[in-house]
């Protein structure tokens, strides 16, 4: 039996990042280890449960003929809450149950797999159950991987670290500098099993059509967020909650989420599912502020390594920033390869892929919206205040005459003790961060 | 290649199946396909008893061709042969056995030894042990939470009722089956594994007739009587049904010395064991 312990790259992860990167390099005809610690790809992974597809649109014509899809989201809610009321905007289109489609609820265990495959058929190998230990540094220069297996080295010319958040390759390699917990969120999240006509009839939804809601104000005195999405037979609700603020103490994510799902919003929603499965994972927040060094020598960093997920708010993105980020790496990786230089100043080129395509412009441009979004306007006035506004303006109080809807803002606004200059002054802020 | 003598028998099984919550049936997963914790540790015990005899080991496996991938990354950790016994677990109890031993026996692989885990994970019956001893003339010692691999007689201790333990000693050809807490499997070196992951190919493939029993060897053993029907006695107590049972009381014909040739000796010997019903005189059953 022939042993194979070099390649032309190595992609630590078969996350999204890690797939997509070794989807690129094996089609421009590397030899390429994918390296996967858990026993197949998606079996560490966990997320809310959307994922925008159209980045596929450049890797896999006709993706949705075999993504493996949950349901379609046509119907997209961002949802204000307080202790007792909820403010919703719904959204809904038939257009995003049609191709090319816009998001699908997805399990990462089926997703992970299926684009891991698609590297695999391009000619990847993929190696699970080999957890990477470090970097084989030679010269300064990262020259390949020690793995946790025996004899357990592999070479390569360029290393792709694609690890997810925490990535201690990313570390070792000094690419981050000093690393705070104030950029991260944990996620936690209930898969709650119900039949498929219960779902449907809960949220209005037919077929293979679904729904996502996003929610502000259901975290108690921890910054974060909450959503709720569909799958076929199951739905996913959980909460992304401050680090730093759960570390002070005070309240536990599983409460927070009890209490999220016995809000009289939510409850009807979920009630009477059976949990299947209980799962938490790190996110990292910041975006952009947060970001390393993104290529060393012999080095590249990708997806949620490079802490390319987007946390904006209204958007929870990070499985499309992870394959844009990784089939960019993908790309100058090769080319790097084929131009004989490896080194960082070889590999530059990742960089510039990344500032021309949406992964780098979109955060440069939502630079300020995590931290908008985290702030204390928005965590604990905002949702309070849309609501009362909101009850106000639908609240019957006859006899006495309608109040104009301008006297109903500044009442509530003084009631939750803002003031009008700094209402404008952060209007203004949301609308420069997410302009 | 020398013959490997040595085979650790494998089970490609769902390892996590989901539950509908409907119906409490288990329903297929799509990735957790893979071999028990028993099953590995079969493998590991082979292997050891194999270095420690300077013979090979050999992984086997009765399964669908999807088996192939996860089998021959089962096999980078170290046996010298991989071979997938093509084979649908639907085709009938007992079926998974018969096959297997058509390829462990002397026709194929002629292993003389066999290391099987004790649980596989797959709600299967738990015979396959003891159908593989079966066709192969084998001895058994199933259920094992320990073994001294070392050269020699083997040595290991059986779980019994009643937190009971049993040692046994195993010489010559044996299934034994082994718990999954016996030994852990070892980790496949990298190249080995990568080897595994570009290619399945180092698996063979065999295909045979599942409902064609493999012909069992044909031994040279000690003849031993079978049991014989007495009727039962009519005593009225039961002192005296004791005793006309076994015959203490009664007149024993007293023991003699015969001489003779070989031939002779053989058929005064055949003669009395007539004379005791053991053996059926010509034209009577027993
Ligand atoms: C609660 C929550 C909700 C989210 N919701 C959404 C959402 O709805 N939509 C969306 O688009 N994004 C969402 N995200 C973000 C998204 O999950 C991530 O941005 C995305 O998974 C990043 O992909 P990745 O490939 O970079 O990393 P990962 O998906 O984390 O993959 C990293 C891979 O590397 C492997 N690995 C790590 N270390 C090693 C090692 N040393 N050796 C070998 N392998 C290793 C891991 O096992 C893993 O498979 C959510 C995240 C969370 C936590």
């Amino acid at each position: 039996m022939t042993e194979t312990t070099e390649f032309d790259a190595v992609v630590v992860g078969a996350g999204p990042a890690g797939a997509a990167a070794a989807f690129e390099l094996a089609r421009a005809g590397r030899s390429v280890a994918l390296v996967e610690r858990g026993p197949f790809p998606g079996s560490k992974n966990m997320y809310g449960g959307v994922v925008y597809g159209r980045i596929l649109d450049t890797l896999i014509p006709r993706w949705w003929e075999e993504m493996p899809v949950q349901r379609w989201v046509t119907r997209r809610q961002t949802m204000l809450m307080t202790g007792h009321q909820a403010l919703t905007i719904d959204y809904r289109t038939d257009t995003w149950g049609r191709p090319p489609y816009n998001g699908a609820t997805a399990y990462r265990p089926d997703f992970d797999s299926w684009l891991a495959d698609k590297a695999v058929q391009q000619g990847a190998t993929l190696l699970c159950s080999t957890t990477v230990t470090g970097l084989l540094v030679e010269g300064g220069r990262t020259v390949g991987v020690r793995t946790d297996r025996p004899d357990g080295d592999l070479r390569a010319g360029v290393v792709i670290a694609a690890d997810g958040v925490n990535s201690f390759l990313a570390k070792e390699a000094g690419l981050y500098g000093e690393v705070s917990a104030d950029n991260y969120t944990v996620g936690v999240k209930e898969t709650i099993a119900l039949p498929r006509e219960v779902i449907d009839e809960r949220f209005a939804v037919r077929g293979d059509h679904g729904v996502d809601i996003e929610i502000i104000g259901c975290t108690g005195e921890v910054p974060g967020g909450g959503f709720l999405y569909t799958n076929a037979d199951t739905v996913a609700v959980g909460l992304v909650l401050s680090l730093p603020a759960l570390a002070a103490g005070g309240s536990r994510p599983e409460e927070l989420l009890a209490a999220l799902k016995a809000h009289p919003a939510v409850a009807p929603l979920v009630e009477g599912g059976e949990v299947k499965e209980y799962s938490a994972h790190v996110i990292p927040e910041a975006g952009y502020d947060m970001m390393p060094e993104l290529v060393g020598d012999g080095l590249l960093v990708a997806g949620d390594a490079a802490a390319m997920c987007l946390a904006a708010g209204v958007w929870l993105e990070g499985v499309n920033f992870a394959i844009g980020s990784g089939a960019a790496a993908g790309r100058a990786a090769h080319a790097a390869l084929r131009s004989g230089d490896t080194t960082a100043a070889g590999l530059a080129g990742y960089r510039t892929r990344l500032e021309s395509s949406f992964v780098l412009a979109d955060h440069r441009k939502l630079r300020e919206a995590p931290h908008l979004v985290m702030g204390d306007l928005a965590q604990r006035q905002l949702p309070g205040l849309a609501c009362d506004v909101a009850e106000a303006v639908f609240q019957v109080t006859n006899p006495d005459p309608k109040p104009g809807l301008v006297r109903i803002a500044r009442k509530q606004i003084a009631r939750h003790g803002l003031k009008l200059p700094t209402v404008a002054r952060e209007t203004i802020r949301a609308l420069r961060a997410y302009g | 290649m020398s013959e490997a003598s040595i085979a650790a028998c494998v089970k490609w099984v769902d390892l996590h199946p989901g539950v509908d919550p409907a119906t409490a049936l288990p329903e297929p997963s799509a990735h957790s396909w893979g071999f028990s914790e028993a099953d590995r540790a079969a493998l590991e015990v082979a292997l050891r008893l194999a270095e420690a005899r300077g013979t090979e080991a050999v992984v086997v496996c009765a399964g669908p061709l999807e088996a192939r991938r996860c089998l021959a990354e089962l096999a980078a950790s170290g046996p010298a042969r991989a071979v997938l016994v093509e084979h649908d677990h639907q085709s009938g109890p007992g079926t998974s056995g018969v096959v297997l031993a058509g390829v462990l026996g002397p026709r194929h692989l002629d292993v003389d030894l066999v290391v099987c885990g004790d649980m596989s994970n797959g709600r299967g019956s738990g015979s396959v042990p003891a159908v593989v001893a079966h066709h192969l003339g084998f001895a058994q010692a199933l259920g094992l939470i320990e073994l001294d691999p070392g050269p020699g007689t083997l040595r290991a201790v059986r779980r019994l009722d009643g937190a009971r333990r049993e040692v046994v000693s195993v010489d010559g050809p044996a299934v034994l089956s082994v718990e999954g807490s016996v030994a852990a499997l070892r980790r496949a070196p990298l190249g080995a594994a990568t080897s595994a992951a570009m290619t399945s190919e180092a698996v063979e493939v065999v295909r045979t007739d599942p409902h064609h029993a493999p012909e069992r060897p044909t031994r040279v053993v000690p003849w031993r009587p079978p049991p014989r029907a007495v009727p039962a006695p009519h005593e009225a107590d039961a002192f005296s049904r004791i005793v006309a049972l076994t015959g203490a009381m009664a007149d024993h014909s007293p023991p003699r010395s015969v001489e003779g040739t070989p031939e002779m000796a053989a058929e005064l010997i055949l003669e009395q064991l007539r004379t005791w019903g053991y053996l059926a005189r010509d034209g009577e059953q027993t």
